[in-house]
């Protein structure tokens, strides 16, 4: 990592989505431990997935981690901090008319 | 009546079941589809994963082998109880009302398991990982009963995000304990306000949903327990300059609270709740939980409270016609209104008062 520059990492993962009644849940999980730090990205390769209605889909992919520089490792750390009233839970969307 | 697999009791029943399903899901082409759209957090985690709950281990006990008892499994299913809605008569714009309602509900609880989850993942420390796992069962378990009322308002939801792009934040651990632990305090107050209103009157009652929430706020409180118990495990998260983090939670949660119920008036009507004297209800419910572990509270009765919170709303509702409009000296002018009368909120005395020796309560509205 540089601090100026961004790297890109591919990584193996696994997506799991349940779209069961009794969870409904989707997470990704990379397969080499790889960990992920204020102001990474991550996307995953490939079509969406999507799983019907009582299933649970889990599919092996490709992602790709692109590394935050330090300066924006450093940034994110510092602002992230201001949108954490996001952590709120709220039974509205922030629309203020429908 | 939907029959649904988790209320077989044999597997061939559930096969059964869900085949009918799988079938009808072929008719669903027409249903709108909703994107979740949770966001994505890192934190501190080596500072979570050090947190040593040994001098709170009775409180901490008591607390995990109830979650882990799960006495709200199997809770979480259509029965008898589920009475038809008929959304086709629904009202317009009640019914974009209630499902702004669901949806923003569910996205929350499934961000809420997301965030968890990944709390879970990156952690060692026993204690912790345990705990954020429980938490993340029940915020799951959530987001699948609110997503099956969405699918028969033929509401789709999409998970398909996973495979988007998206950035981490990062959000330090202090704050995504007092941010955490308000919002499931005030949700259960929220939740069991409506609750009781609707025992007493249930000609309001518009759908069967809501006489799920006295179980399903009961895990709010569980969670708003752990969250307490984590930040009596160091003192330093609740005094000195930390106490101001906590006024200003407070006081962002709550003023946020009201502007969003204001914005939805026919939801309130339908269930035939005053928005102002619900907001008053579960501020004051809230007040009284949280002084388990803050040691101040907002003064709701203050005067300047009420005017305050009423200046915000509408400098709020005049930023949006605002930006809406494209007017940006009137965008600017109303920013600044908000912002002053934020500062108005602020700026009220709090009410200080001793904090127990015992933290853990038991859910009592």
């Amino acid at each position: 990592m540089g601090f100026f520059t961004r790297t890109k990492e591919h990584v193996p993962c696994t997506v799991e989505i349940s779209h069961k009644f009794e969870s409904l849940h989707a997470h990704v999980r990379f397969n080499n431990g790889a960990v992920i730090y204020p102001g990474d990205e991550v996307h995953v390769e490939g079509p969406e997935i999507m799983a019907p209605f009582g299933e649970i889909v889990s599919e092996d992919r490709n992602a790709i981690i692109v590394r935050a520089s330090g300066l924006e490792r450093l940034w994110t750390r510092a602002t992230g901090d201001l949108e954490v009233m996001e952590l709120c839970e709220f039974s509205f969307s922030e629309e203020v008319t429908l | 009546m939907n029959m649904h697999s988790a209320d077989a009791t044999t597997a061939e029943e559930a096969i059964a079941i869900q085949e009918t399903l799988d079938s009808d899901m072929a008719t669903e082409v027409a249903m709108q589809d909703t994107l979740l759209t949770p966001r994505f957090y890192t934190t501190d985690f080596e500072e979570l994963d050090a947190i040593d709950v040994s001098g709170i281990r009775d409180e901490w006990d008591q607390l995990i082998d109830r979650m882990v008892s799960d006495p709200n499994k199997g809770h979480f299913k259509k029965n008898q109880d589920w009475d038809t809605v008929d959304w086709d008569g629904m009202e317009p714009k009640l019914k974009k009302e209630f499902i702004d309602f669901l949806i923003s509900s569910c996205t929350a609880e499934f961000s809420g398991c997301v965030l968890y989850k990944e709390m879970k993942r990156r952690g060692s420390n026993k204690d912790i990982t345990q705990l954020f796992q429980l938490m993340a069962r029940d915020e799951a378990r959530h987001a699948g009963f609110i997503n099956d009322a969405l699918r028969e308002a033929g509401v789709a939801v999409n998970l398909g995000f996973l495979t988007q792009k998206k950035k981490y934040t990062y959000f330090r651990p202090k704050f995504i304990y007092y941010a955490t632990y308000l919002s499931e305090k005030i949700g259960y107050a929220r939740y069991i306000t409506i609750f009781r209103h609707l025992e007493e009157n249930p000609q309001y009652r518009f759908h069967p949903i809501f006489k799920w929430f006295e179980e399903w706020c009961n895990d709010e409180f569980a969670h708003g327990e752990a969250f307490a118990l984590l930040m009596k495990t160091d003192p330093k998260l609740t005094k000195g300059i930390n106490v101001w983090w906590i006024k200003f939670f407070l006081t962002a949660v709550y003023s946020t609270m009201y502007i969003r119920d204001h914005q939805r008036p026919a939801f309130h009507q339908a269930l035939g709740v005053d928005p102002d004297w619900y907001a008053h209800e579960v501020f004051t419910k809230t007040s009284k939980l949280t002084q388990q572990i803050f040691p101040i509270t907002l003064d709701i009765d203050n005067p300047r409270w009420a005017a305050g919170l009423d200046r915000l709303r509408r400098a709020n509702v005049d930023l949006a016609i605002a930006k809406k409009e494209g007017r940006k000296l009137a965008q600017f002018g109303a920013s600044v209104r908000a912002g002053l009368a934020f500062v108005g909120l602020y700026t009220i005395p709090s009410k200080k008062h001793k904090v127990p020796s015992v933290t853990r309560m038991e859910p009592a509205y």
